[in-house]
């Protein structure tokens, strides 16, 4: 009898197991949140922060918040001065990792300025807030007059059919941050056409009048004009949107001022940006439309950063 | 059973034996700590340092410095190898020196001015100073015109042009009118309590009548036009680019005086003065220097009443944070000088020195 019971037992725990196995294994296969679930939290995050109350949002216990890399009580910062949204929204999602991210034209206190959002999803509730504000006054350069909507490229879907694994799409983009810090724009699978756009001015290739910024986003890479550029330090990919061929880094420039000029060939000594002037850093968001296995566009979120601070998240 | 209380008596015994040992130990070293560290390197010796560090810095070589194992480094509150950072683009020392020793902790704080690139930059270092060591090493680099956020700034150029401190900040207290360091401090501190979320309606006393205020070069008290103030480096809160619409009614820096920009209640917009710490109280002078960051939230804080009865908006429209180093002459409980370096920082910023907690606190520390 006793031996009977100490068997039923043993299957009931095998079957308790079994059963609390089985959802487990369900939801890895199938995210709890998916696309629209997680792109719906953003939403809610941004109207909350709109209506300056973090206590609408589900937040899980250990919920943390950066802005510009600063540790901050939710509440402070954009929370308080974020006036309006703007139609421009460019979302990007992982729902395999509860990761989405968005980049969004808020109003602040009645000025412009670029948000980039990401958002880590655990059990229907925020675990992470990762914020990077691009200002007038904390950016050299900043044009929201383009920001109407998202380019259309960055929503297109790729066929199941066609999409890279995630660390082949991570080590795409880890090419054009390798190609920034040794001058070289051969290494990185660029689509010929490639376009980049940050803080809202495109800037490879751009219509400034300087020579250089003409050139394609590779051969600017390769006239070594970004020197000043020492390291892409630390890296991160967050979300890896491989539905819509889409990768977020999260990364900081270091800019050690240590040269100034460089020699362009066919152009000569040319002093480098004004980053090259003094040591600092810049913190950066950027995404990757990959298509065909090339690089096919990039939009930045981009701020200026106390040389080698930290982004928060290390 | 009895073996049991016996093992638990002798650890209780124990514990207790090493708890009042360590205590023992600790205030031991508490009374020795004061007179073995002001002996260990006085006033001079300190400004030694400071010039020491100073010529390696530009020397780019760490290594002629007399460093502690765990000497740690940080530059606008970032920890940083020693060597990188400024270490690497510093070409000159200015002319503007402004040393502000205290032999009793061991730390000194330097106020000066460099070449970086050619172009003249402000410098505030601390050092402290373990066994003729030093131990560590904060730095602020204040930029002319690099910084997207202060494109004005002639903070460097006017320091030389000022050509050293105020000679009172320089001047002895006679010994019968010094005061102890907690006073020091607490006097000093009024400053930044006063000026958090100001009302206009505290206890002003604590200024002395002639007291004047020199930010990044400017005197920021001589109650200049608007005009004037928004064409200069701007003043706490101001915006680089002019855009907060300072008038004559609404601009604190109008105002002729300490006491009566404070009065004015027009500085309501500083939201919190915050990681408040006290690294020099050099009770032979009279001078007080604290870091500390002026956080400005931007939102609600910017439209007050003032105790003329105005409703006002004023500060930025964005959240911004000064990262600072300020120095108080303190006389009699009064403060009669103040100057301050600083730049914007990233909002909310940690000075690399404190925990997480107290960086956001406003409570003074020494």
């Amino acid at each position: 009898m006793r031996r009977k019971f100490r068997m039923s037992g043993l299957l009931g725990l095998f079957l308790l197991g079994f059963a609390a196995c089985v959802p487990r294994a369900a939801s890895a296969a199938e995210p709890s949140c998916d696309r629209a679930c997680l792109t719906g939290f953003v939403d809610q995050y941004l109207a909350a922060m709109v209506a300056h109350d973090p206590s609408k949002l589900p937040l899980g216990k250990n919920v943390k918040f950066t802005e510009d890399g600063v540790a901050l009580k939710l509440g402070d910062a954009l929370w308080a001065t974020a006036s309006g949204l703007g139609n421009y929204k460019l979302y990007f999602a992982e729902p395999e990792a509860g990761a989405v991210g968005a980049f969004v034209l808020v109003q602040e206190n009645g000025t412009p300025a670029i948000l980039e959002v990401r958002l880590k999803v655990v059990k229907r509730r925020i675990a992470e807030i990762e914020t990077l504000v691009a200002r007038k006054d904390t950016t050299s350069f900043l044009n929201t007059d383009n920001l109407k909507e998202p380019r259309p490229i960055f929503l297109e879907t790729v066929p199941a059919t066609d999409r890279p694994s995630r660390a082949e799409m991570v080590s795409m983009v880890g090419k054009y941050f390798d190609g920034i810090e040794q001058g070289n724009g051969d290494i990185v699978p660029f689509d010929k056409d490639c376009i980049r756009v940050e803080n809202g001015i495109q800037t490879c290739p751009s219509s400034a009048s300087s020579a250089l910024g003409a050139l394609s986003c590779g051969a600017q890479l390769s006239t070594k004009i970004f020197t000043y550029i020492q390291s892409v330090s630390p890296r991160r990919f967050p979300i890896v949107d491989k539905e819509r061929g889409l990768v977020l880094a999260i990364v900081r420039f270091n800019h050690p001022a240590t040269q100034q000029t460089v020699d362009v060939p066919g152009h000569g000594k040319m002093t480098m940006g004004r980053y090259s002037q003094w040591p600092n850093s810049t913190s950066i968001a950027e995404l990757f439309k990959i298509k065909d296995r090339k690089i096919k566009e990039i939009s930045a979120v981009i701020v200026t950063a106390t040389y080698k601070a930290p982004t928060g998240w290390e | 059973m009895k073996k049991k209380l016996v093992t638990v008596a002798v650890a209780c015994l124990l514990l207790f034996g090493v708890i009042v040992d360590k205590s023992n130990r600790a205030a031991a070293s508490a009374n020795e700590a004061t007179p073995a560290v002001s002996n260990a390197c006085d006033r001079d010796c300190l400004n030694g340092f400071v010039d020491q560090y100073l010529d390696a810095v530009v020397a780019h070589d760490p290594s002629r410095l007399p460093l502690t194992r765990t000497v740690k480094f940080t530059e606008d509150g970032q920890r940083l190898e020693l060597g990188d950072g400024f270490w690497r683009t510093a070409m000159a020392r200015g002319t503007y020196k402004f040393y502000m020793g205290d032999p009793v902790a061991g730390q000194v704080v330097f106020f000066g001015t460099m070449r970086e690139a050619g172009s003249p930059v402000s410098l505030v270092l601390r050092l402290r100073i373990e066994d003729k060591k030093i131990a560590e090493i904060e730095t602020i680099i204040v930029r002319t015109g690099m910084n997207p956020a202060r494109p004005n700034d002639t903070g460097a150029e006017s320091f030389e042009k000022l050509g050293g401190p105020d000679p009172l900040f320089l001047e002895t207290i006679p010994p019968a009118e010094r005061v102890s360091r907690d006073e020091l401090a607490r006097t000093a501190n009024k400053y930044f309590s006063g000026m958090q979320q100001n009302d206009g309606k505290g206890d002003y006393s604590f200024f002395a009548d002639d007291c004047s205020r020199v930010e990044n070069g400017q005197v920021t008290t001589q109650g200049r036009s608007a005009n004037e103030i928004q064409t200069a480096p701007p003043a706490s809160g101001q915006s680089a680019s002019g855009q907060n619409g300072f008038s004559r009614n609404t601009s604190y820096g109008a105002l002729a005086g300490c006491r009566a920009q404070f009065q004015s209640g027009l500085l309501h917009f500083v939201t919190r003065i915050r990681d408040r710490r006290f690294v020099v109280l050099d009770t032979e002078h009279g001078v007080a220097l604290a870091f500390i960051f002026f956080d400005h939230a931007a939102g609600n804080t910017r439209t007050f009443q003032t105790p003329d009865g105005q409703t006002v908006t004023a500060g930025p429209t964005n959240p911004w944070t000064w990262e600072m180093a300020e120095a108080f002459k303190v006389e009699n409980g009064k403060i009669r000088r103040i100057q301050a370096i600083f730049q914007r920082c990233p909002y909310g910023m940690s000075s690399g020195w404190s925990s997480w907690e107290d960086a956001m606190s406003d409570k003074a520390r020494w």
